[in-house]
This record gives C-alpha cells, structure tokens and sequence, in this order.
C-alpha cells in the first residue's frame, strides 16, 4: 500500500473518530490501529491557545487577546477567573472551598451559617430585651441629719449632757432644781448671786431641750444634799463643783455629771454652737439579696454616736425597714469615720441620726 | 427535581488496551525534591506556580476530558481546578505523594461538583470517582498532548485544525492553498510522528 492510500485510509479513520463511530479494532492494519488510537486521544486536543492563557490568567500576566482566542472561550475563562476571584476575595469557604482548595460539604456550609445566624440573632435579641428590662440597680443614698428631727425617747439608765460651774466657793453646791434650759446659754446659772445690780440683766440658763422644764424651785444641783445656798466650789461661772457653766458635777454648759450640753453625761446635740460631724469614709452600704429579689426599698434611719476621735459608736436602728436592709446598714456604718464634731473649737462627742436609702431603679 | 445517579462498572483500563499500546504509569517528576522545591517555591510566591502548571497541565486536563462530553468543558473544568489549586497551594502538605495527584484529587471534587451542578447526566461511571494515580490512559493522553507541540510547525497546524477545529481535509486544504492529498499527508506524518515519538518516550521510562 503506497502512501497515497495509506493517507486516505487513515483520514477516512480519522473521520470515523471524529463523527463519533467506534473504531478501536477493525483496522486490520496494526499501524493504522495505532494511527486511528492516536486520533481518538487526539480528539479531546486542548485549543493551542487555553493552555497559554490559563497561564496568563494563573500568573496574573496577561490580558485575554481577542485577535488569537475565541471569544466564547475567552469569556468562559474570563467568567470563571472572574467568579473565582470574586469568591476568593470575599469568602473562600462561603462558596464551598476550604483553604486547601477541595470543596467543603454544602450541608456543613449550611449549618454553620445557621448558628453564626442564631447566635447573631440570640445576642441582638439579648441586647434589645436587656434594653426594655434594665437591671435593677441598688442605691444606697446616706444622710447625716440632726437628732432634733427624730425625738429619742427617754433612757432609763442612762442619762447624757453634763454640767457643772461654781465660784470657789468653799462649800459644795447646794440642793435645787435645774435652772432653765434654752438653745443658747448668755448667763450661768447662779445659786448665790454675787452681782445684784448688773448692768444688763439676763435670765440665766444652761444649755439643754427648751422644752424640758423642772419646778420652779430654788436653783441648784439635783443630786447635792447640801441645802445652804451656795455656787459649789468648782469654776467657771456655773453651779457646781467642777467646771463649766452648767449645772452638777460634770463640765460644760448643761445639767448632770456628764459633759457636754444637754443633760446627764451624753454627747452633744447638733446645733447650739456644735458642728456637725463631717464623714470622711462612707462606704455604701450593700443591698440585700432577699431585698433585691423582692425588690424591696425604702429607708433606714441609724442612731449613732460620733465620738470625738470620729469613730461611730452605739448604732442603733432607729426606723427599721427589714429584709435585712438594717443589719446591711448597720454594718456598713460601723465603719464609717468622720470628721469630729467641735464644741468652741473642740471636737466632742454628738449624737446624730443617719438615713440610709436603699433605692431600686 | 435532579433524576437519580446510578452506577456502572466498566472493565478495567488494562482489559481494554489494545496490544502494542505503551503502557505507562503516571511520573510525574523524576526527582521528587525538584518537585517539592517548586511547591515551597509557590507557596511563597505564587508567581512560581507556573512551573508546577507546565509540568501538570497535560495531565489534569487528560484527567478531565476523559471523564466530560466536550472541549469546553474540560477547558472550564481545568481552569477551575488550577485556580483552586492557586488558591489553596498554602495549605498543602507535602508528604511524600506527587504534585499532581494532589492536584488530581481536586480535579476529581471539581468533577462531582460539575455533575451535581449538571443532573441531565444521569449515569456517572463509577471509574470516574477514583482517583486516577494508577490510570495510564491519562499519561498516555497527556503525552499526545504533549508530543503534539513538538511537532513540526505545517504537521501541528494541520492537526489542531482537524482535530480540535474539526475542520475538513478540503477546508484545510483551501486555507493553506495547497492539495488535499497534501494535507493528508501532512496529517499522516503527523500521527506517525506521534507514533514514534511515543514509543520513544515509553522505551526511555
């Protein structure tokens, strides 16, 4: 068999390959086998110009030449790189690849989207809801204020103020009733009244509740047993056998053995020339958790006794609001401190009333 | 509503062979360390993924065109799963197996994605879910590929007009303006050419 017919022999298994008909085997002629095997493989062929302009693409080099590629191809290419980099930028792994380039399941995809969704919706509901329902936030608000604005009832056993005055005299003081009491003492109180013709006659009186009155009785102190009239030995222009303006055994402008004004042997009353104490270390007092769930509010008021170095002592709960709210209040102004009360420039002991307010909101 | 896959097993590629036929193997690098020096390489600047493509081009789209109906398709497919193998060369790990069959793995999930994207084709072969790391049909086709860009420039032309244009031995034959008994020639020589230089080929592994 010469060329020429070899040629058209093999065009002819050519054209079977290409219409698609089964060629494998029915050559006899091994060579034109082999031929006709190559032509099927051949068949699939790249277009010359795919392979060069992946590779552009790939690298990044090149833009598509219309001249030399086939529009169609050249748009699929360009699509596909296109959509490629498009899901590369965005998101690898929303369109289903990982980062090692195989594809992910589409179920997974899924339902990791649907809890990423979940838990954004979860926290923007949370967010929404704890808007409308704010967290109940205790308050606690102190108030330091005066005792007058609380009347004590009347102690037993105990009594408070203190007095006490005298000329030298060599006598102790002698028997008699409180003279009159009144917020601001001008004179002392006098048994033997040495001046008898002062220029500027003031009724005497010490300092203690104005509304406190005793019978009008003669002058003098109520525990002395001595019935000739006389200022006591003490000084200071009272009655008295120790010092002060007062009336007794104590010192200061008051009645009794205690100090201070008022009467017994007590701290101070605010006003009157006493200064308030001034906190210097208030810590808040906690809320309750029993209040808290319940929510509970109200207010608490403390009897508490500044002493002079500043320290509260004796606290009682004067207005109890319970739920544990008064144990909470006690215990934080237990340890409290203050700046002391002053007496003309003396720090002395007053009693005071503290209002705690426990609010809700 | 996609119609249901089913599942055909074919005879094996050896069963099918025709005798006289090379038999190859897929090898891919005949030095490994070259080849994991251009992956490192790439990982670095994907810039050096081009060599990587060279060497692997043929084999992927081998791969491929055997398993889809058209040219266009395998063109697409090839290109996504080098895009893909772009995108992700960071995250592979050598271990010891070669390039492409990494690369052919990700062909093969690119494939199944084309099918599930594609349900008109309702018969899958089950051949095609395999990896093919031991199919020497591929070598073979992508050495043809190949082979046929180192052939002379008239036998080349011819070829590619014939075969990936589909044209006719007279269309060919008026664009060169030469005899279509020329041309069938030229188209004889060629696929001798190939012949020859596939066996060449297959003596030197």
């Amino acid at each position: 068999m010469n060329s020429f017919s070899i040629a058209d022999e093999l065009d002819q298994a050519v054209c079977n390959v290409l219409a698609g008909v089964e060629t494998a085997g029915v050559n006899a002629d091994l060579e034109m086998d082999e031929l006709a095997n190559i032509a099927a493989e051949l068949q699939h062929l790249p277009q010359p110009q795919f392979k060069a302009q992946l590779k552009a693409q790939l690298t990044g080099r090149t833009v598509f030449d219309s001249a030399i590629v086939e529009p169609r191809v050249a748009s699929q290419i360009q699509i596909a790189r296109i959509r490629r980099e498009t899901e590369i930028a965005v998101l690898p792994s929303l369109f289903g690849n990982s980062s090692d380039g195989y594809p992910l399941h589409q179920r997974s995809m899924a339902a990791s989207l649907f809890m990423h969704v979940s838990a954004l919706a979860l926290v923007v509901v949370s967010g929404v809801w704890a808007a409308h329902h704010p967290t109940l936030k205790p308050t606690v608000t102190t108030t330091v204020i005066s005792l007058a604005d609380y009347p004590l009832p009347p102690s037993a056993t105990v009594s408070h103020g203190g007095g006490s005055g005298g000329d030298r005299d060599p006598l102790k003081v002698s028997n008699g009733a409180p003279p009159k009491f009144s917020a601001e003492q001008l004179a002392p109180p006098l048994v033997v009244v040495r001046n008898t013709d002062p220029s500027l006659p003031v009724e005497p009186t010490v300092i203690g509740p104005p509304e406190v009155t005793f019978p009008k009785t003669q002058t003098g102190d109520l525990y002395s047993k001595l019935l000739v009239p006389s200022n006591g030995s003490g000084f200071g222009g009272g009655i008295g056998d120790n010092h002060g303006t007062g009336a007794g055994n104590g010192n200061g402008p008051g009645v009794g053995p205690g100090s201070g004004g008022g009467i017994g042997d007590g701290p101070y009353a605010l006003g009157g020339g006493v200064s308030a104490p001034r906190p210097i270390f208030d810590p808040e007092p906690e809320y309750s958790e029993e209040a808290r769930i319940n929510k509970f509010q109200g207010d608490v008021v403390l009897f508490v006794i500044i002493g002079a170095d500043g320290t509260p002592r004796e606290i009682r709960v004067q207005r109890s609001l319970g739920m544990g709210l008064d144990e909470k209040a006690v215990a934080a102004v237990k340890n409290w401190r203050f700046q002391p009360a002053t007496k003309d420039g003396r720090a002395v002991s007053v009693q005071v009333s503290i209002e705690v307010k426990f609010r809700l909101f | 509503m996609p119609a249901p896959v089913t599942f055909r097993r074919v005879p094996g590629i050896n069963q099918t062979r025709k005798p006289g036929t090379a038999e190859m193997h897929l090898k891919v690098v005949e030095n490994d360390t070259d080849e994991r020096f251009l992956v490192e390489a790439a990982q670095r600047d994907p810039s050096c993924f081009a060599e990587l493509y060279e060497q692997n081009f043929n084999r992927v789209y081998a791969f491929l065109a055997r398993r889809v109906a058209t040219r266009e398709e395998a063109q697409d497919l090839t290109a996504e799963v080098f895009h893909q193998a772009l995108a992700g060369i960071g995250g592979f790990q050598w271990r010891g197996a070669p390039f492409v069959a990494w690369l052919l793995g990700i062909a093969a999930h690119v494939l199944a994605g084309h099918w599930q994207r594609n349900p008109k084709r309702q018969e899958i072969l089950a051949e095609d879910l395999e990896l093919a790391g031991n199919d020497g049909s591929i070598e073979r086709r992508a050495m043809i590929f190949q082979l046929v860009e180192s052939l002379p420039e008239d036998q080349r032309q011819v070829i590619v007009r014939r075969f990936v244009e589909q044209r006719s031995i007279k269309e060919i034959a008026q664009e060169f303006s030469r005899s279509e008994g020329a041309i069938k020639q030229l188209q004889l020589r060629a696929l001798r050419n190939l012949r020859t230089r596939l066996r060449s080929h297959h003596e030197q592994l």
